[in-house]
């Protein structure tokens, strides 16, 4: 635990440090809610709903943060320690390959929380938003997504050979499903051939799950544990693989 | 007397390269070993295989009577290692990369302490990067010895120090094997491996040429100075012939 903590602490400093993160997970949100923000203002979703477009959006802008860094800053961060070799130095001390992803997936598991907390304060001050739905079933539709893309995340930075590929990896993972399962564009909007496909995004089922969840429509058990449970499994296979198949070198 | 490191019969090739072939070794308990031999005798093959970063092809490899490949944690909780690459994290400071690997054991060396024996005590808040080759170097020897290990593998460790600086840690490592530290060296630095060693072993072309201490090699060879001698028994005389 103690060994936990340290490199948590250490690693966020470095991670900070570099930037990146910190302007694509917590900066970048922020910017599209203002733009999302100056358009639409407090108007409806729709004729007559009970929720203003940006209210509807709060999901979707809480998984910019989750993709950066489950699909970019991860898998980044641990295949370019491998190639740097940075790993094969852990390999000869008793660190185990869970210690060394389970720290990064905290870290940018705390980028998604600093990113959902700031843009739930900003939307609130300026916009108006309110929290309509349940807020224990946002909190697990948010946990569930965050795990689950960060396993994704785990499982490409923890197979990839080197830095190179784990990035056309994450270009593959990431870009698709930013602008596609709706963290750009609303889902609603997309033709219904591509919603067909991006239906089978793991990053689409959280999204949805933390829109009903936030708005309170149709949060229903029926409607919304399947959904779970297939966030649920793709966490633990995508984890349980990264752990298994981890490569030092 | 107590076997701390034993090979027999390491083979490892790279595709149609045979970069180790049949190496059997062994190092005693408190002992300082040097493993010897010109780029490319698969001086880093053997170290690896025995650290258990390479996998050998054939051959057994014991380190504290144990697999380094199976038991891998259990081992480096008793075991440093320093590799020949210093790599670390961009934009790591010095207090940082000692946290990082200080905490993985239950009960490290003083990390402040190590540093500041081996003479980089005032770099605690430098980027690692903005040390100088040497520094870096007594920063990787540092690392090694966290764990108070019983055994401490060192790949080319003065390369790049000044002669004051090899010298100083020559004494570090010789009060560490005093303390009862079995140390494993890789090198090219002859004055080093006669500073420090009780055992030698040179390996050209993947074999092993010589075992034994350096007096034997110089007798063997029959130089009055090692460097002389690991030439001959090395065969690597080249032009100067």
């Amino acid at each position: 635990m103690k060994a936990f903590a340290t490199l948590f602490r250490n690693e966020l400093k470095l991670s900070v440090r570099n930037m990146n993160m910190v302007i694509f997970a917590i900066i970048l949100p922020l910017a599209v809610l203002v733009i999302q923000g100056f358009v639409y203002g407090t108007a409806a979703a729709f004729e007559g709903a009970s929720f203003s477009f940006i209210e509807q959006s709060f999901g979707a802008l809480c998984t910019i943060s989750i993709c950066a860094g489950g699909l970019m800053g991860l898998p980044l961060v641990v295949s370019d320690y491998r190639e740097r070799k940075i790993l094969k130095r852990f390999k000869v001390t008793p660190a185990t390959p869970s210690i060394i992803l389970f720290v990064e997936l905290a870290i940018y598991g705390l980028y998604a929380l600093v990113s959902a907390v700031t843009i739930f304060a900003v939307v609130s001050a300026f916009w108006g938003a309110r929290f309509q739905g349940s807020l224990p079933l946002f909190l697990l539709s948010w946990l569930l997504t965050v795990t689950s893309t960060l396993s994704i995340g785990m499982m490409v930075g923890g197979l990839a050979k080197n830095a190179k590929r784990a990035s056309v990896w994450a270009c593959v993972l990431y870009f698709p499903m930013l602008i596609f399962s709706g963290a750009t564009l609303p889902f609603e909007v997309m033709p219904e051939q591509v919603q067909g496909v991006v239906r089978f995004f793991p990053l689409t089922q959280g999204m949805q799950l933390m829109k009903s969840s936030f708005l309170g429509v149709g949060i229903g058990v029926e409607s919304l544990l399947p959904q779970m449970i297939v966030l649920v499994l793709v966490t633990a296979a995508c984890s349980l693989i990264a752990v298994r198949f981890f490569k030092w070198e | 007397m107590r076997e701390v490191i034993v090979v027999s019969g390491l083979s490892k090739s790279y595709g149609s390269v045979r970069a180790v072939r049949d190496v059997s070794l062994s190092v005693s308990a408190g002992s300082a070993f040097g493993l010897l031999g010109p780029n490319g005798s698969g001086k880093s093959t053997v170290a690896e295989c025995i650290v258990g970063t390479k996998r050998p092809d054939s051959g057994k490899v014991e380190v504290l009577q144990m697999d380094p490949r199976r038991d891998r944690r259990k081992l480096f909780r008793r075991c440093g290692v320093q590799f020949q690459d210093c790599e670390y994290q961009p934009e790591i400071k010095v207090s940082e990369l000692c946290e990082e690997f200080a905490c993985l054991y239950d009960r490290p060396a003083d990390w402040r302490a190590l540093c500041a024996r081996l003479g980089i005590g005032d770099k605690a808040d430098s980027a690692v990067r903005a040390l100088s080759g040497g520094q870096r170097q007594r920063l990787f020897i540092a690392l090694s010895l966290l764990p108070n290990p019983e055994v401490v593998f060192l790949d080319e460790l003065t390369t790049g120090l000044d002669p004051a600086m090899r010298r100083s840690i020559w004494k570090v490592l010789n009060e560490l094997k005093a303390g009862g530290m079995t140390l494993f060296i890789v090198s090219h630095f002859m004055d080093e491996v006669e500073a420090i060693c009780d055992e030698i072993c040179i390996l050209s072309k993947g074999r092993i040429v010589f075992r034994g201490s350096p007096e034997k090699a110089k007798a063997t060879a029959g130089k009055d100075n090692l460097e002389e001698a690991y030439l001959a028994l090395s065969g690597e005389m080249g032009g100067l012939r």
